[in-house]
């Protein structure tokens, strides 16, 4: 068995997946997964071995040989696509049954299959006409999964937004790739760093490649996109979708020359993604685009690392450079699997609720014990916890930072602030979602919904335990992902292959074990000690008030109140409110709504000012033959003007 | 067998001396006052009535409320020992472990909170959004206190960066700790432990509900939480790791006392301040932690 021979066994058992979507749910499952399977272990076998794996055929597609290549970059890749889209794909097995979603769920089920094969292709292809078909492909499958449930109109307004932007960067990613083809005269991929002249193509494959990754302030098709999506759909678009935007901008920097000053320009963007998304998470009231906003801010976490390690690329630092990129990589894979766990959790309260609005949950934690804990896992890794994943690659991030700092050089000035924001920002994070845990899952519930609500069954619970055994195994034994973080940053840049594992990770990783352990015995005792002689119930103490009743709770808006004053100069939140007047007060309301700045502040005026210049326009177009006429007139006599003129 | 030995020692100061502070401070601010006040011991007879006592709990509560308490004082603890006792040393450094400090207390801060919301309860809600908002600022401040001294010393790890002396903006660098050690543990003028307006307080709203062995818990581990600021707060200022052992001795137990005393002297002697000026201190300790950065940065170092 090789990863050839594996990656075989993937790409045919997802096409029969593909077949089997419509007539065999349960046959979709099993290939899906077996294919899943056989691809984690080919990812397997490169990042263990370190090795790559390349294919080239007499084949042709469109006029190119087929080209394939997997090393350690695309690996990583691989891996975490095989894994969200395994779990979140038994998930949807329950959560988009067909039994509710008659129509849509084996197109549902089609269309994830294909998404996964071009992800994987993306990732494969070593051609760059190859390497676009895929790129469209998995956007235009991405499109589909979206708008599942098309026939709700926030639903279907979703996607085209989702369309319009990946279309956008699709037309950067067009203009990169053809330039590349005609300046090194094939459209053959691969380490090419020694033609300097290419490098201000980097621009162009930054902004195409930042667009799908979601990077601030190129975010603005994201929050909707992951909000109206289906939640496994969500869970795979934010967990690796959106990563192969940092794919992208990895790979391309690795094996392109990239222009002076870039590698400040990506970590100044994750600085102001990591900081904005959050305060714009905090903002939210709607449970699924709140986590949105969260991967905005882990793919300013994972550009933090991948612009710091350019930085010390250029200046030539590879000891803290490549700690940078580990971190960055890591947080790759740690923000796939918590934020899809999240989003999975959001799909649970979803569909036993119906309701994805905070202000109407609470309490949750009685009727759904296990998508509370595993929710409660997945919040404390995205805060970056410790013993958990998320603190083990911001830990490395922040290890490179020091490290920058500590040496004489110009990143000092970079990464000082750096730290700082990222300290900032682990702090928001923990604020945030210990909102979101209170207000969904403590407390009393705010709705009949939420009092009626029902635990998920077994296949969308397990989906999740999965995920959540990968947050808990790399917070516990970072020292062994280690290798394959390692692997990805030696096919980066091969100088790099010999930066040795910091040895203080692997202490990270005992002091981690203990740290759960005695966790564990320590709630475990005082829950003994406090329960010897069994407890009394009692009302929550409300400064006396005998009758609390569930909407005197404090509420997700009043609890992120303080910091979102703070940001309110870019949350620009809109507030309406009605104070109480007279000593009888009829009738007080308070509504605040967070818009999404860039998208209604900026993008819209510019839209709606094209629209209203091509609506000009367009009334030259009437109908009315004698004024068509004109028109021809006056064109032969312009032209007629200009030919004079020019011949002078 | 030493270091089995030795490690008991350390787990022993936290575990048993840290109840001794909020003790003296109470003092002070009795004496301040011209009261005999309570005994300095009387924390201790608190939690030994309190780890006896039954508990009462909320009808809304999850197991998540017991949990919380449990979880947040073994992160104390283990931020604790990971901070050098000057002339004890460490039993484990390495590489970062300053960074995990932050964290798990960020961890506790989690658990303390989430055991808040569990309630139900406006007020709980109200002093766990004061403590996880304030909370962001205060890290600013601690991150950037961490990054001068790991600039003077040239590492990042906690026992090499607390051995020398903060260097010229050691002054800077200790007010602006102070002040953040008067957030973090929730003292005048940023909280009033004593007060008994649920309106108006932080940390102390939010264990409104807990009693028992939680409530023992948490108090033990805000005491903990004190005397490690205290400790960190003495070996960043002092260069006590470079001194003989009884002198370091020496200059840990007279920095901890004078630190207590200090905030029993700016309780009994400053008001606290309204709410929306809390950020505006919290800054201004940010930006002196910030000019003892740039002091380390242009002038230490140089």
């Amino acid at each position: 068995m090789n990863p050839g021979v594996l990656l075989a066994a993937a790409g045919a058992a997802i096409l029969i997946s593909i077949l089997g979507a419509f007539r065999a749910p349960r046959g979709w499952l099993a290939t899906l997964l077996a294919g899943a399977l056989a691809a984690a272990g080919a990812a397997t076998w490169i990042l263990t071995t370190g090795s790559a794996w390349e294919w080239r055929s007499a084949f042709l597609l469109g006029g190119q040989a087929v080209h394939l290549r997997l090393d350690g970059v695309s690996a990583l890749f691989l891996a975490l696509l095989a894994v969200v889209g395994g779990a979140a794909g038994a998930y949807s097995r329950e959560y988009w049954a067909d039994a509710a979603h008659s129509c849509s769920a084996p197109r549902g089920r089609a269309w994830w299959s294909a998404l996964l094969l071009f992800i994987g292709l993306v990732l494969l292809s070593s051609n760059g006409l190859h390497f676009l078909i895929a790129w469209e492909l998995f956007a235009v499958s991405a499109f589909f999964l979206i708008t599942l449930d098309a026939r709700r109109r926030e639903v279907r307004a979703a996607g085209w937004l989702y369309l319009a932007a990946s279309h956008t960067g699709t037309l950067a990613l067009f203009a990169f790739f053809s330039l590349l083809a005609t300046r090194t005269g094939n459209w053959d991929l691969g380490p090419m760093r020694n033609h300097t002249e290419l490098a201000p193509l980097f621009w162009l494959a930054l902004f195409g490649f930042g667009v799908k990754a979601g990077m601030f302030p190129l975010h603005i098709w994201l929050p909707s996109a992951h909000a109206n999506a289906p939640s496994h759909v969500s869970a795979i678009l934010s967990g690796v979708a959106i990563k192969m935007g940092i794919y992208g901008i990895v790979r391309f920097s690795g094996w392109m020359p990239v222009p002076d000053g870039a590698g400040w320009l990506v970590a100044g963007v994750g600085v102001v993604s990591a900081v904005l998304g959050v305060a714009f998470a905090l903002g939210q009231h709607d449970l699924k685009r709140l986590l949105a906003y969260h991967s905005v801010e882990n793919i300013g976490i994972i550009l933090m690392g991948v612009g710091f390690a350019l930085v010390a690329a250029e200046h030539g630092y590879p000891a803290w450079g490549a700690l940078a990129l580990a971190g960055g990589l890591l947080h790759v894979w740690n923000h796939g699997l918590f934020k899809a766990l999240l989003f999975l959790g959001a799909g649970s309260v979803l569909h036993a609720t119906g309701t994805r609005e905070m202000s109407r949950l609470g309490g949750l934690w009685r009727a759904m014990p296990w998508t509370a804990s595993l929710f409660a896992l997945g919040a404390a890794a995205i805060s970056g916890l410790p013993p958990l994943n998320g603190f083990v690659s911001e830990w490395l991030v922040y290890l490179g930072l020091f490290d920058a700092v500590n040496q004489p050089g110009a990143a000092v000035v970079g990464a000082i602030p750096a730290i700082v924001l990222l300290a900032v920002t682990g702090a928001l994070a923990l604020a945030c979602f210990v909102k979101v845990c209170g207000v969904v899952f403590l407390g009393a519930p705010r709705s009949h919904d939420a009092e009626h609500a029902h635990e998920c069954g077994g296949w969308m619970r397990g989906a999740m335990l999965v995920l959540a055994a990968g947050c808990v195994a790399i917070g516990l034994a970072p020292f062994v992902f280690w290798l394959a973080v390692h692997a990805a940053v030696a096919a980066w840049r091969g100088i790099w292959a010999d930066a040795p594992m910091p040895e203080s990770l692997a202490t990270l990783g005992f002091v981690h074990m203990g740290l759960a352990a005695s966790g564990v015995a320590g709630a475990a005792w005082l829950w003994w000690r406090a329960h010897r002689h069994g407890w009394a119930r009692g009302l929550t103490w409300d400064c006396g008030y005998a009758a609390p009743t569930a909407r005197m709770q404090y509420t997700a808006g009043s609890f992120a109140g303080i910091i979102t004053e703070w940001f309110s100069w870019i949350l620009l939140p809109e507030r309406h409110e009605h104070r109480p007047t007279e000593e009888f007060p009829q009738h007080a309301e308070f509504e605040e709504h967070t818009p999404e700045t860039v998208l209604e502040r900026v993008i819209e005026p510019v839209a709606r000012l094209v629209m209203w210049a091509s609506g000009m326009a367009r009334r030259l177009q009437h109908g009315r033959t004698h004024a068509y006429i004109l028109y021809l007139i006056l064109g032969l006599i312009a032209v007629a003007v200009m030919a004079v003129s020019w011949s002078r | 067998m030493i270091s089995v030995l030795e490690f008991l020692a350390r787990l022993a100061v936290w575990l048993f001396l840290a109840p001794l502070l909020p003790g003296i401070i109470n003092k002070v601010k009795a004496w301040v006052a011209g009261r005999r006040g309570p005994p300095v011991l009387q924390l201790y007879y608190d939690l030994a009535r309190l780890w006896r006592k039954g508990v009462v709990l909320s009808m809304l509560t999850s197991p998540g409320f017991i949990a919380g308490p449990a979880i947040a004082w073994v992160a104390v603890l283990a931020a604790a020992l990971l901070l050098p006792l000057g002339p004890l040393g460490t039993s484990l450094s390495f590489r970062g472990d300053v960074i995990l400090l932050i964290y798990l207390l960020a961890l506790a801060r989690f658990c303390t909170a989430w055991a808040a919301l569990e309630t139900g309860s406006a007020f709980e809600g109200m002093g766990a959004a004061r403590e996880v908002s304030y909370a962001v600022l205060a890290e600013a401040a601690v991150i950037t206190a961490v990054l001068t001294l790991s600039m003077q010393s040239g590492s990042v790890s906690l026992s090499a960066m607390l051995t020398p002396s903060a260097g010229p903006g050691a002054v800077l660098l200790a007010v602006g700790l102070f002040a953040v050690l008067l957030a973090e543990n929730c003292r005048v003028p940023f909280d009033d432990p004593n007060t008994h307006l649920e309106l108006t307080m932080i940390h102390e709203v939010m264990v409104l509900d807990h009693s028992g062995p939680p409530f023992a818990a948490v108090l033990h581990g805000a005491a903990m939480k004190l005397l490690l600021f205290s400790v960190l707060l003495v070996q960043a200022v002092l260069p006590v790791g470079e001194l003989s052992v009884a002198a370091a001795s020496g200059a840990m137990i007279g920095g901890v006392l004078l630190v207590t005393v200090a905030v029993g002297l700016t309780e009994s002697l400053t008001a606290r301040v309204a709410f929306r000026r809390v950020p505006l201190l919290l800054t201004t300790a940010f930006l002196l932690c910030v000019f003892a950065l740039l002091i380390a940065w242009k002038g230490g170092a140089a």
